[in-house]
């Protein structure tokens, strides 16, 4: 055997290895993506299907227990997930609003009465991966005029359907007639599913509690993760409702990572509004003033926009300056007593 | 003698090294080779496999391009409508056969508005069979499940009862088109069986609001001709409903807006997201009759970039009003 004085076998063995290493490395990645090609997008192939598989049991966690179906009621169709691959072919155009949120899965069955087949159910449970994203694609979907279900804390229901947030899920329960009984069966699935998915009871969204409460209009409050009045900036905003003096005006709160990015994004965004014609306007309010808050007429209704530590806030589209300012001036002390108030 | 280098390795081994490595590498270039696709992926089918639907327009006759009638009772407003136009004797001659081509994108309910009203389809069937049609076919490629989607919208049982054929769509009714100047429809996988087979085609969508689109109306239903993963045209959602008002041509469009979805589109939902409208438009020109229709959303055309497009692409016009729209209440 060759062993000439100037060979290291220990430093070939090694090196050896570590090509070898590498290269099996680079065909591991070279599977990885070969398994990832899309071939539908040569319109090849078939579109992606429900994965069956993966479905819980919605049947047993809508009824309560292992194994049953809703009281007098029965699968109409199996469980069916879907993911963020082929969300679209469940709800189409509005797949993008769960998508940007979050959204990591689609739990669905639907349900029958066992004595009218004219009634049924649709279960949707999106697993929207954390409370904040559930409760902001439930928020912007919320339908005006409905009653608010005291039993949890985001919930609501129209004539023939229940909404409502639990822990990071979003739920929806559509009906297919405007039907007493079937209301009853899905508050009882609600109940069912509150119970049996567990979900952090503790979680809380504290940007909530930033605003002020006196004249605040219950279940009002929206999240918008982008695009927030049409200001592509102005992301992760809540807005909500306050009734003053006859009217209905919409605050607004964005809590930024730094007081510099808060004052940046109150800059661009009154920009913004200037650029599409916003007037500004002149103050007599003191708070107003001392807030270094913009106060714009825009199209004959009031904008307000200020900065304070790190939160961006302000009013839009008040009808009148007077009722715009007080709540300005609300939010404006709120938010100062929480930036004093030293954090636990 | 075995001669060395100065490593110390003998030239008999090293020759044998060599020639291993040469033989290594032979073999991995020859396979490399014997699989290398110097085409890629085959985007669809070859040229001259491809298809075009059929144009299935008939002539315009001034003053009778676009009806508008309010009233409650779909089943005559959608027959004054199309007497409006001169009867459905003008559209459809004896012994031809009728594509119908209704919204059924979705497992819904009738009464959330999600998908064309059976009734107004059972109602359309009718009046093609009392204008001397042979067959009456009734299809579309939905989003979720064909079966259940025909079923729980309650249009298979409607259009069946009326004397239609509900065709489900399958893989053996795909053809692969190409729009001539189109950017996204190109060698696509279209919905062409039962359209080959069809003389006349009518189109018949409710007005839905739609997040991603602004507002889903007759142009937004032929995305239902769409086959293969049509999702990635999301991205471009106006060219690509523009697109599909170049490629379809049919010979009427019916826009029901007696209830139209004003939020949550395009599922919909709860019963909450619709709101009275009491109307219902006819048209040859759809693109007209998606601008008209898009006042029932409280939107303006210039609201929809996609009518825009198809106007300035010549698949009709934004100016309805400039067709002259024939006008009737029911009460």
């Amino acid at each position: 055997m060759a062993s000439g004085p100037g060979r290291n076998r220990r430093l070939e063995s090694a090196v050896s290895i570590l090509l070898l290493v590498v290269l099996f490395l680079i065909a591991l990645a070279v599977l990885i993506k070969q398994a990832d090609v899309d071939m539908t997008r040569f319109g090849l192939g078939a579109a992606a299907q429900p994965d069956s598989q993966k479905a819980p049991d919605l049947a047993a966690l809508a009824s309560g227990h292992p194994g049953g179906t809703p009281d007098a009621f029965k699968e109409l169709s199996p469980p069916l997930v879907y993911t963020a691959g082929n969300l679209y072919e469940k709800i189409n155009g509005k797949a993008p609003l769960y998508l940007d949120a979050g959204f990591l899965k689609l739990f669905t069955q639907r349900f029958v009465s066992r004595t009218d087949e004219n009634l049924w159910m649709e279960l949707y449970l999106y697993d929207m991966a954390g409370l904040k994203n559930a409760f902001s694609v439930y928020s912007v979907q919320k339908r005006a005029d409905v009653e608010t279900l005291s039993t949890m804390q985001f919930a609501y229901k129209t004539t023939n359907a229940l909404y409502f947030v639990h822990g990071r899920y979003y739920v929806e329960l559509l009906g297919s007639a405007e039907s007493a009984d079937l209301l009853e069966a899905m508050k009882n699935v609600a109940d069912s599913i509150t119970a049996g998915l567990k979900v952090d009871e503790e979680a809380r969204i504290p940007e909530l509690d930033l605003f002020p409460t006196d004249n605040l209009v219950s279940g009002s409050f929206k999240l918008s993760l982008k695009d927030t009045f049409g200001f592509a900036d102005l992301t992760d905003t809540f807005t909500c409702r306050y009734e003053l003096n006859g009217q209905s005006v919409t605050a607004f709160i964005s809590t930024r990572s730094h007081p510099k990015n808060a004052q940046k994004i109150a800059v661009t965004y009154s920009d913004f509004l200037i650029e599409n014609d916003a007037k500004p306007k002149s103050t007599a309010d003191e708070t107003i003033k001392k807030a270094a808050a913009k106060v714009f007429d825009f199209y004959d209704t009031t904008e307000i926009v200020f900065f304070l530590g790190p939160y961006v806030g302000g009013v839009h589209e008040a009808e009148d300056q007077k009722t715009a300012e007080e709540v300005a001036v609300m939010l404006i002390n709120r938010l100062t007593d929480l930036t004093k108030t030293p954090k636990q | 003698m075995t001669e060395q280098n100065n490593i110390g390795l003998p030239r008999r081994q090293f020759l044998s090294r060599a020639a291993k490595a040469g033989i290594s590498i032979t073999a991995a270039g020859a396979i490399s080779y014997a699989l290398y696709d110097s085409e890629g992926p085959t985007p669809g089918v070859s040229a001259e496999d491809l298809v075009t639907l059929p144009d299935f327009s008939i002539p315009p006759e001034e003053g009778r391009t676009i009806s508008i009638v309010t009233g409650s009772d779909r089943i005559k407003t959608v027959g004054r409508a199309i007497e409006l136009l001169g009867g459905l004797c003008r559209f459809v001659k004896k012994g031809q056969t009728v594509a119908i081509k209704p919204n059924v994108a979705f497992a819904s309910p009738p009464m959330l508005g999600a998908t064309a009203n059976p009734d107004l389809v059972a109602e359309v069937v009718r009046l093609c069979y009392a204008a001397g049609a042979r067959q009456v076919l009734v299809t579309d490629n939905p989003i979720n499940d064909p079966a259940s989607c025909f079923m729980l919208s309650g249009i298979a049982k409607a259009a069946t009862a009326a004397g239609a054929k509900v065709i489900l769509p399958r893989d053996s009714l795909f053809k692969h088109t190409t729009l001539a100047g189109g950017k996204l429809i190109r060698n696509w996988p279209v919905y062409f069986g039962p359209f080959s087979k069809a003389d006349r085609l009518i189109g018949i969508s409710p007005i839905k609001h739609h997040h991603r689109s602004g507002a889903s109306m007759t142009m937004k239903n032929w995305y239902g001709l769409l086959g293969g993963r049509r999702n990635v045209f999301h991205q471009d959602i106006n060219t690509i409903i523009a697109e599909l008002a170049m490629m379809v041509k049919p010979t009427l469009v019916i826009l029901d807006g007696a209830d139209v979805m004003m939020t949550n589109g395009p599922t919909g939902g709860s019963v909450s997201d619709l709101k009275r409208k009491n109307t219902l438009i006819v048209s040859t020109d759809m693109v007209a009759a998606d601008s008209l229709g898009c006042s029932l959303l409280d939107l303006k055309p210039s609201d929809l970039p996609y009518l825009a497009k198809a106007h300035q692409a010549g698949a009709g016009t934004t100016d309805y009003e400039s067709l002259k729209p024939k006008r009737a209440a029911i009460s």
